[in-house]
């Protein structure tokens, strides 16, 4: 065979075969399409989240409407960092996102058409040492490396208004920016003193017995926020009862999660297995040691949490201030707290 | 007892088999110990690799990411062979086009698929088409470059041939050009692969759900799994060896092999 026609007929033969292999294997081409049945189900937002327990929500509300309804009104996309999930708003793709609450506003800010119109949790996360380091109080931080998720992470503000207390400034500490997935093995190898994020990734440096609280978020900022579920204002516009069919979802998920320790565990396992990719353990860990170490109820916006965030993130010089609460918060869809009821699901249903 | 001539053939074969597995069993054994010496319960023992390994190939997880990955690169290096060879051989022969053009693929060239990863998520969202647009900005310009300099650095007597047998210019781009800058684009192609599935990686940043970049990412979100992070670059490293391979296989070909001399 000529050497012209080999290398077209393997050209061929590789990009549809690879081709075809992809779509049986990782696209679904060829599965039946029981679950799309019906003609709206092509029509679903996607919902843009990380594997944190600040977005458990997310996962539970798609599992939970899968297992009772046997389809979900949206779809879960897994990101692996801020600046992808942002990209991905930004570009149209997912139109709702669970995103940091001032990354939303500094978007907004920016003019981005965003509107927070619920909160994705309470609390959860810690400020962790290396359990062997002589780092008992934040004064210790002093001339030390600590690891922060990114600019916009909640996580970041809280750690300078403790600074701010122990009346340091952040120029005090040497602050690194890194990805929290990394964040446990960093603290392993001790390349850093302290690190601080969302959960599970603190919890895991406890869990694996090297890391130990220098103080948890709560102890210091009861009720703190650090994710939101923010949604573009076309969605709003054109799609309110979708939206507030995914609010209502997701406040119940919550309801639902705090009902009881045995919902946590069930959610431990199956948001680990079908969404995350982590270690049930890991997840059944921060979600039950101690069992209110992430809360997920009260999850309405409330004007005032939002204002301390924003000018605490205006020292902090993250925020130029220029956005207020009405411009980036939508506090129609939001239910009242004591109105919220669980998901009637429960574990014995299966 | 085989003859002196023989013998010294087995014995060659069996070098050029024997050789590189040495080095690999040596290498695995330096790994194994160092891990063992230092003590680290995070980096993983190649036995632990391993395992890690067959469960991801119990999970039929192993072959959907291979599969996966091997389909975004194909895509994205057959679009860069596709665009770069046909615009290497115009930009190598028409000099005023050369002239015009290559400083700007000199500037796009050493911009990194990383640096590429908003744009390609902006413009394509978290689609296949992003980390095959990535592919393909990495691999087209080596591409690109190595086809202009082979025609560039085409004898002229090759040319001066050509005119004398009054060729056309479509006879001659056929017959002469690219026949004669060859096996130089083959060389370039192969550097290029390498290079399309070096960044397959970054690629698979973006959120896809699925591939040998992704597993190596996902990995390192599932906590200590770092068993998982290592079988991916193993993976990536094992099928680059082989693509290695299969390019090879075009220098056998007529076409090809009278560029290589060998010594």
């Amino acid at each position: 065979m000529s050497f012209r026609k080999t290398l077209l007929i393997t050209a061929f033969v590789v990009l549809g075969g690879i081709t075809l292999l992809h779509g049986a294997l990782n696209l679904g081409w060829f599965a039946p399409r029981a679950t799309t049945a019906s003609g709206a189900a092509r029509d679903k937002f996607r919902v843009g989240f990380l594997p944190v327990t600040c977005h458990l929500t997310c996962p539970v509300t798609d599992f939970i409407n899968k297992q009772t309804t046997g389809g979900s009104n949206f779809d879960p996309v897994r990101f692996h960092g801020w600046p992808e999930l942002k990209e991905a708003y930004l570009s149209g793709y997912t139109p709702v996102t669970f995103i940091l609450a001032p990354m939303a506003i500094a978007l907004r800010e920016q003019g981005v058409p965003i509107k927070i119109v619920y909160l994705g949790h309470r609390e959860g996360g810690d400020v962790m040492v290396h359990k062997d380091s002589g780092i008992y109080r934040t004064e210790d931080l002093r001339g030390k490396t600590v690891a922060v998720p990114g600019r916009y992470a909640n996580h970041r503000l809280i750690f300078y208004r403790e600074l701010k207390k122990a009346g340091m400034k952040l120029s005090d500490v040497n602050l690194v920016e890194m990805p929290p997935p990394d964040m446990p093995a960093a603290l392993y190898s001790r390349s850093v003193d302290a690190i601080t994020s969302g959960e599970p990734f603190p919890g895991q440096t406890e869990m694996d017995g090297y890391g130990r609280a220098l103080y948890r978020v709560k102890e210091v900022w009861p009720g703190f926020i650090s994710c939101v579920l923010a949604v573009h204002e076309d969605v709003i516009k054109n799609r309110r009862a979708e939206v507030q069919a995914l609010v209502d979802g997701i406040a119940k998920s919550g309801k639902w999660l705090d009902a009881n320790m045995t919902n946590r565990v069930d959610a431990a396992q199956f948001v680990s297995k079908f969404y995350y990719n982590q270690h049930p353990r890991l997840l059944e860990f921060v979600l039950s040691k101690p069992p209110d170490r992430v809360i997920y109820s009260n999850l309405k916006p409330l004007r005032a949490n939002f204002e301390e965030i924003e000018q605490l993130a205006k020292e902090a010089g993250i925020l130029q201030g220029t956005a207020h609460f009405d411009d980036y918060v939508d506090t129609s869809f939001a239910p009242e707290d004591d109105a919220v009821q669980p998901h009637p699901y429960a574990t014995a249903q299966r | 007892m085989p003859r002196p001539a023989l013998r010294t053939a087995h014995a060659t074969t069996l070098l050029s088999f024997a050789l590189p597995v040495g080095v690999g069993v040596m290498f695995l054994l330096g790994w194994h110990a160092a891990v063992r010496i230092s003590g680290s319960d995070l980096f993983p023992t190649p036995v632990e690799v391993g395992r890690g390994l067959l469960e991801l190939a119990r999970q039929g997880l192993l072959l959907k990411y291979v599969v996966a990955s091997l389909f975004r690169v194909s895509w994205g290096f057959a679009l860069a062979v596709a665009v770069g060879v046909p615009a290497g051989l115009l930009l190598g022969w028409y000099s005023r086009g050369f002239q015009a053009f290559n400083p700007m693929i000199q500037i796009f060239r050493p911009i990194s698929p990383i640096a590429w990863i908003p744009v390609a998520i902006l413009w394509f969202g978290v689609t296949d088409a992003a980390p095959i647009f990535l592919i393909f900005l990495a691999s087209v310009f080596p591409i690109t470059v190595s086809s202009i300099a082979a025609v560039q650095n085409m004898q002229p007597v090759y040319l001066r041939a050509a005119q004398n047998f009054g060729l056309s210019r479509g006879e001659l781009f056929r017959q002469v050009i690219l026949r004669a800058s060859l096996p130089q684009i083959i060389t370039g192609i192969r550097i290029a692969l390498g290079v399309a599935w070096l960044v397959v990686v970054a690629a698979e940043m973006i959120a896809v759900n699925s591939g040998l970049g992704y597993l190596i990412i996902d990995a390192r979100n599932a906590g200590k799994r770092y068993d998982l992070v290592v079988a991916g670059m193993v993976m990536i490293g094992v099928i680059g060896l082989v693509l290695d391979l299969l390019v090879r296989q075009l220098e056998k070909f007529d076409e090809v092999r009278w560029g290589y001399a060998r010594r």
